[in-house]
């Protein structure tokens, strides 16, 4: 009798923590994704006053990044803004441009990284042909041809170096559905520049 | 679409909410095998850029994007050593595998000290010999020659240890041979003798910012980096780096013809497997066991004299051109003080920690400082600095090296793991700042592979915050930057030393501790005879630690009698007579009088001097004695043009290999790392509430068994 007096406290309270701890991870989860769309909308804002000719838009105070190019693709509905760099802390907020690749539309090999859980989901469905277009901060537009997706291994660096002709390359981990972060395989899809 | 389901889960009632929780789990679930396998249909077939035609070679670079038809790069290198001295051939066969006309780029590593004067391009059986020529002149020569569909190539020097060879209008499937050779002496130090040779330059750290917008360049500009404020010719001095999963390219053969002229009590090649053999005349020859090793690591030869046969002193002379030229070596008394008491010293341990160093370097420099460590007194003070791409110190300052900081240095040390990038001089202008306690040596013990692109910088710092102190440099790795070891110990009145293996730490930094610890010769300075004058290289003479030789050069219009050297061994002057009469005729020993001048006004630009004040003095000598240097280059051009002037002409760089043991990733980076841990979180969750719920259910099938064992 006594057992089963004392032992509902214990219960109700390891309950509740495993309660507690799973809401405070989805809210983590929730939370992630909600920067990610958020912080979209509010790079849209300052993308339109890039656009007005301030160069270096930070797109809230403190940010440490800002708006590089606005990136289209029509067939799929995505419309991103694509910020100064690829590190983690920009990644979180929208896909980046990687540092030391080319400059975008400046006729080299361009790279682009996002996460593949949040902004460059949409990778998995692009297919070959599919069109991409980039706004620079000049309102100048760059079209771009998916010419294909390959896997690759984090150490491939070779696929950031400079090409004689203008390509984009996009970048995100692989596999899409992994649920650890930090795996080795990239996922990588290549344009050439087009004029459509 | 996991956001959409957390908000209906705060709107449902609990019942609701069970249901979609297992809606939620079946989903994760049905997720799980996509998500840790390899899902097919995602997969589309690899894909390589640009237009690959078939037959065609393409190699990925670590270095970033891909070499396409590069012609394949063949070396022999013959060494022809006797005395004190090594006169060097480097062929370099280029073969031109593709389908159109090449022009070959090739940058590689030469010792620091080699004095090039010969240059050679070789067609078939033809051989067109190369003429030394300002450098500009030069490289307008050989462009000329390669517009007009003439073979041509061109050596010029981007460092004293590193050279480029161009070769341009080789034909499909033909094969351009370029002939190099240099003089140099040989090192001399605890009676051991060896000749170093560099395979590979090594990717080199370039800090500073890029500078503004790319020019265009002609024919420059090829490596993997691009020109920054720190370094501008960063560009130069970066050959492509292939992937390491391609295997290793750029076969090398050595051949070695060595005659030392006292018998050997052993005859080691450090880093390679070698033959050798004796003939009746002494003389050893030695080659590579497996005929040809590729060009990813130095190749070192090491030879001991017999007991008692090490030479005392030497003397190599040349009569060239109406001067006198001469080599002189001489070896100070070893064990004049040898027991004289040890001074308290303050030792400071920079060790660098960047990515070049990942791998097998920072093991042998990790076990080099643990050894350092050890060999410290009571007396002494010590501390320890790292830098990758910040410097941090161990101690604020350098504290006692009681058992109890030793112990706690060594945790450090044996902690320490390298990766980022490779900012050098605030870590030197860190060890350099303080100056010891009254009466105390401070020694800095620098421990780097040298991988960096703004050497001049680091001298100039070196130079202007030395004061008092000595710095030694330990050279670590498979490809360390010879130019920065021997000039920063120069610049730091130290010592240079060289670990390429973990197998060679302890000898090696054994013999260090004993030249740390042992009194030297200072202030040495050469007085000639009977009013003699000549022209002594190296001008400023350096000190010298235990098991070092004097080695001077000089010109001299009338050839000097006598001479006499002195200096103070350990607070007590000492000097000593030389004859100068007799000493072995050998060719080359103008050249190196010569490179030895060279280098002395290149070293003035470190201490301040500005460039064109010292350029037109080594222009002149470089001219006369035809020697390539910074500013002047050889080339050579053929008479009748091959090329169709109607066919184009393509520029390739010859990769070249990682140096051994090093990790491209920790070098080249990697792809970005692009994945939010969201889904790990929502998995948790979902599992958190899960196992709460469940809790409850337990808890309340368990609250229904007592009431039926009561009810029995």
């Amino acid at each position: 009798m006594d057992r089963h007096v004392n032992r509902k406290p214990i219960v109700a309270l390891v309950s509740a923590t495993c309660l507690l701890f799973g809401a405070w991870q989805l809210g983590q989860g929730a939370w992630l994704e909600a920067k990610a769309r958020l912080a979209q909308l509010l790079l849209q804002q300052a993308w339109s006053q890039t656009l007005d000719g301030s160069r270096q838009v930070r797109p809230w105070p403190g940010a440490d990044t800002w708006p590089l190019a606005r990136m289209q693709v029509k067939r799929l509905g995505v419309d991103q803004i694509v910020l100064a760099d690829a590190s983690g802390r920009s990644m979180a907020f929208g896909p980046g441009h990687v540092v030391g690749t080319g400059e975008l539309g400046g006729g080299g090999n361009s790279a682009i990284s996002g996460h593949r859980d949040t902004h460059f989901r949409f990778l998995q469905q692009l297919q070959t042909g599919d069109q991409l277009q980039l706004t620079l901060r000049d309102g100048v537009m760059h079209g771009y041809q998916i010419t294909g997706a390959s896997i690759h291994h984090k150490d491939e660096t070779w696929l950031l170096g400079e090409t004689k002709n203008e390509q984009l390359t996009l970048i995100t981990c692989y596999p899409f559905n992994a649920i650890v972060p930090g795996g080795p395989m990239r996922y990588v899809v290549q344009a050439r520049a087009v004029v459509f | 679409m996991p956001t959409i389901i957390t908000n209906q889960l705060h709107r449902g009632g609990p019942a609701r909410v069970k249901g979609r929780l297992i809606v939620l789990l079946l989903l994760l679930f049905w997720q799980l095998p996509q998500a840790w396998g390899v899902d097919a249909s995602t997969e589309m077939p690899s894909m390589e850029p640009g237009q690959v035609q078939r037959g065609s070679l393409l190699l990925h670079l670590a270095s970033g994007g891909v070499a396409l038809d590069a012609p394949m790069l063949k070396t022999d290198v013959k060494m022809d050593i006797s005395g004190m001295l090594a006169r060097v051939s480097v062929l370099q066969r280029f073969k031109n595998i593709g389908s159109e006309w090449a022009e070959g780029v090739y940058v590689f590593p030469l010792p620091e000290d080699a004095a090039v004067d010969r240059m050679r391009l070789r067609i078939g059986e033809r051989i067109i010999e190369g003429e030394i020529k300002e450098k500009a002149e030069a490289r307008r020569t050989y462009e000329k020659a390669k517009r007009e569909g003439k073979k041509a190539s061109l050596l010029r020097q981007e460092r004293p240890n590193i050279f480029t060879t161009a070769v341009a209008n080789i034909g499909p499937g033909e094969e351009v041979v370029v002939e190099i050779e240099y003089q140099q002496n040989l090192h001399y130090d605890q009676e051991r003798f060896s000749i170093r040779f560099p395979l590979v330059v090594a990717p080199r750290y370039i800090p500073g910012t890029p500078l503004a917008r790319d020019e265009i360049k002609g024919f420059q500009a090829s490596g993997w980096a691009k020109d920054t404020t720190q370094v501008p010719d960063a560009s130069k001095i970066t050959p492509p780096v292939i992937d390491p999963s391609h295997g290793k390219i750029n076969q090398v053969s050595i051949e070695i013809r060595l005659d030392a002229g006292f018998p050997l009590v052993q005859l080691e090649s450090s880093y390679h497997q070698m033959d050798s053999s004796r003939d009746e005349q002494g003389v050893h020859h030695l080659s590579l066991r497996n005929g040809q090793i590729p060009a990813d690591r130095d190749f070192e030869l090491t030879w001991l004299p017999a007991a008692n046969t090490a030479p005392q002193a030497a003397m190599f002379k040349q009569r060239w051109e109406g001067s006198d030229y001469a080599l002189m070596m001489v070896m100070p008394p070893a064990k004049a003080h040898a027991d004289v008491g040890r001074t308290a010293r303050e030792v400071v341990f920079v060790i660098d920690t960047s990515g070049s160093m990942h791998g097998e370097s920072i093991d042998q420099a990790r076990a080099a400082l643990l050894l350092a460590l050890q060999r410290l007194r009571p007396e002494d003070r010590f501390n320890v600095i790292q830098f990758n791409s910040n410097t941090s110190a161990l101690f604020s300052g350098a504290v006692q090296a009681t058992p109890n900081n030793i112990h706690q240095a060594m945790n450090y040390v044996a902690g320490l793991h390298a990766d980022g990038g490779t900012e050098m001089l605030s870590a030197l202008r860190l060890a350099l700042r303080e100056r010891g306690a009254e009466g105390m040596l401070r020694q800095v013990i620098f421990l780097t592979d040298g991988s960096v692109g703004n050497e001049e910088e680091l001298f100039n710092t070196i130079q202007q915050q030395l004061g008092d102190n000595r710095l030694f440099t330990v050279g670590i790795g498979s490809a360390p930057n010879s130019f920065f070891m021997s000039r920063a110990a120069q610049f730091g009145r130290g010592t240079f030393t060289y670990i390429g293996k973990v197998g060679e730490v302890k000898q090696k930094m054994l013999e260090l501790f004993s030249k740390l610890e042992s009194p030297m010769l200072t202030d040495i300075s050469i007085q000639l005879a009977d009013g003699g004058k000549a022209d002594i290289r190296p001008g400023r003479i350096p000190d010298l630690y235990l098991g070092e030789p004097l080695l001077v050069t000089m010109r001299a219009e009338q050839a000097v009698a006598r001479m006499e050297i002195s200096g103070v061994l350990d607070g007590k002057p000492w000097s000593r007579n030389i004859d100068m009469q007799g000493g072995a005729d050998s060719p080359g020993v103008h050249l190196l009088w010569a490179r030895r001048a060279i280098a002395d006004l290149m070293d003035e630009t470190a201490r301040g001097k500005p460039e064109r004040e010292v350029r037109p003095a080594i222009l002149n000598l470089a001219l006369e004695h035809k020697l390539v240097t910074k500013y002047t280059s050889l080339v050579a051009v053929d008479k009748t043009p091959a090329r169709p002037l109607d066919k184009g002409l393509q520029k390739k760089n010859i990769p070249t290999n990682l140096p051994h043991g090093w990790s491209a990733s920790k070098v080249f980076g990697s792809l970005p790392q692009s994945a939010t841990p969201a889904p790990l979180h929502l998995l948790l969750g979902v599992l958190g509430l899960l196992a709460g719920w469940l809790v409850r259910r337990v808890e309340w099938l368990l609250s229904l068994w007592p009431r039926r064992a009561t009810g029995s």
